[in-house]
């Protein structure tokens, strides 16, 4: 019997079997079938993966592939097809709205996730940092996100992209836009195209379910989202059908920063503890060295003391030792 | 690719008629010009002759240059400076002239989709086939490319456009392989298919009256159909689909009458 082909995705999070679009695609159309492949969800580093990326099939020719379009392809010529049961123009549609989903919607996505500063910062690196091991968690998120902001810019044609008001304007503009037309298109169906799940269902849901589930600093997409209805129920329902154990585990990192009074300072926890330590610490290296010195001295005769107090000891006075 | 800025242009000139000397700026046509340059100039000229507006085609070796986004084909009409299809569309949408309006919302979200789908997949492996075959980039592209200039200034600027597209392909996971390995035919079979199923029997996409997304097809394929390459494979797999075929001569016969469409 052939060896079954393996899959590595990356591991879930907030609720969701995994926190990488490609591998909730392609996590979700092998749920329409029963494929013997062997999963291996929980991979939480890029270097584990056969190809070096994620999500990762190793088909059992050896053969390494990493988009969901190929991936779908394999599937399809191994005949498990997922658009089997729609029509020739139902087909296209599909294409072409995929299509529009790689257009508009993931160049938001890559900037809302990795390139907004604060998205970024507080969430993306924190959860890739806390779920990597050592010593990659130091450098890995960092170089994630430098190939992030080049596809970026590849996309948009602009070499000197940057984070910013106007670009991210521009962006959710076009990503809600296309959520708009994709409600549009959904309607009140259950899914796309009739009752049961096609691809086109795979990537809008690969798309959107990062968007709806995790909480965000800036969260505009998400508030976009969830003014939609029907797109924000479509997601929920495939998690609730077809992923049932990971949309009931509470989300993790909702373990929120702590100190929110704080504003834009860095979530350091027992920060006030900390600060009064290092003021004690202080205060006590300074004592000591004024007592050795001898800037400082105890005396132990009442008189001299009354005549004489002790000057403070860092201005540096000298006080003679009254010892006898 | 539409800047801000250009918007608050737009509302500010949208009062101003259509003026006569209307231009569009592409590069040379016999010598220079490439098969995805053109059939994206191809596409805005479709789009400007159904809407009924005049405009003159230049041909200027550095047009890419002055062009506002570095994308051919431009338009320039009156003092505004407009480039590529999209931003086109919108600025004569600003000046009264649309295509469609007449479409409901599912069928301005399927047209959307659908033009996506020309860029994402046809345009993509146009893209492709130029620059990332070094058969067809050693023989075409780089020697067209590189004709308004001597040497060396032409092989550089040849190699660095080579580059530059080479780097987006690695973007979408088409990097570092040859024409056998990626699925471009393929794609181009896909998206062709797609685009029949769409349009069926009917004369246009959506209703009887042509929109943006004919203009683009049309741009598209008969380049694809009129340009010689390296091998005709590209070209084999649109006239594979009659539909389209008749497409692209009822559209050059209504919309082109006056002008003899001239490839390579």
């Amino acid at each position: 019997m052939a060896a079954p082909d393996e899959l590595f995705c990356w591991e879930g999070d907030w609720g969701l079997p995994s926190v990488s679009t490609d591998c909730l695609v392609v996590l979700f159309i092998l749920t329409k079938f029963t494929v013997f492949i062997l999963k291996y969800p929980g991979i939480c580093s890029p270097w584990r993966s056969p190809g070096g990326s994620l999500p990762a099939l190793r088909t059992n020719q050896n053969e390494t592939l990493s988009r969901p379009s190929d991936i779908i392809i394999h599937l399809r010529k191994q005949k498990f097809n997922a658009d089997f049961d729609l029509s020739a123009k139902e087909g296209a549609d599909s294409l072409a709205f995929i299509s529009l989903l790689e257009e508009k919607l993931m160049p938001a996505l890559i900037y809302t996730f990795w390139v907004e500063p604060k998205n970024f910062v507080e969430v993306t690196r924190r959860w890739y940092a806390e779920h990597m091991m050592f010593p990659l968690n130091f450098f890995l998120p960092g170089r994630m996100q430098s190939r992030q902001l080049e596809k970026l810019r590849l996309l948009r044609g602009d070499e000197h992209l940057e984070a910013g008001e106007e670009l991210e304007k521009e962006l959710y503009r076009d990503a809600a836009e296309c959520m708009n037309l994709l409600s549009q298109r959904l309607g009140s169906h259950k899914f796309f195209f009739g009752d049961s799940p096609s691809s086109l269902d795979a990537y809008v849901f690969g798309h959107l379910a990062p968007i709806l589930k995790c909480k965000l600093p800036n969260g505009k997409l998400q508030q976009h989202l969830k003014s939609l209805d029907n797109l924000s129920d479509f997601c929920s329902n495939i998690l609730l059908l077809y992923f049932p154990r990971d949309s009931r585990a509470e989300p993790s990192a909702q373990k929120a920063p702590a100190a929110p009074e704080a504003g834009d300072f860095d979530n350091v926890p027992n920060k006030r503890r900390k600060q009064f330590l290092s003021a004690l610490f202080a205060l006590g290296a300074m004592l000591s060295y004024a007592l050795l010195t001898g800037m400082v001295s105890i005396q132990h005769g009442h008189q001299e003391a009354l005549e004489e107090p002790p000057d403070p000891e860092h201005i540096g006075a000298h006080e003679e030792e009254g010892d006898g | 690719q539409f800047l801000l800025a250009d918007r608050f242009h737009l509302k500010s000139t949208a009062a101003e008629p259509w003026p006569e000397n209307a231009t569009l700026y592409q590069p040379l046509m016999d010598d220079q010009i490439l098969l995805s340059d053109h059939a994206s100039s191809l596409s805005v000229q479709a789009y400007l002759r159904m809407c009924g507006l005049p405009i003159q085609v230049v041909c200027r070796y550095n047009a890419e240059y002055m062009s506002p986004s570095g994308k051919i084909p431009f338009i320039h009409v009156g003092n505004q400076v407009v480039s590529e299809l999209g931003p086109v569309v919108q600025f004569t949408k600003a000046k009264g002239h649309s295509l469609s309006d007449s479409l409901d919302d599912v069928q301005r979200a399927e047209m959307k989709a659908y033009m996506e789908l020309v860029y994402n997949m046809l345009l993509t492996s146009e893209l492709f086939v130029q620059w990332c075959d070094d058969a067809t980039a050693g023989e075409i592209s780089r020697p067209r490319y590189s004709s308004p200039y001597s040497w060396p200034l032409g092989n550089i600027l040849a190699y660095q456009k080579q580059w530059e597209v080479r780097r987006k392909m690695n973007a979408i996971g088409w990097g570092g392989k040859t024409l056998e390995q990626v699925q471009v035919y393929e794609d181009v079979n896909q998206c062709c298919q797609a685009l029949s199923q769409r349009l069926g029997t009917q004369p246009y996409f959506f209703n009887k009256q042509a929109t943006e997304l004919d203009a683009l097809v049309f741009g598209h394929l008969f380049t694809i159909l009129t340009t010689r390459l390296t091998s005709t494979e590209l070209a084999e797999r649109v006239k594979s689909y009659s539909n389209l075929l008749s497409f692209c001569r009822r559209i050059e016969q209504t919309y082109f009458e006056d002008k003899k469409l001239m490839k390579d």
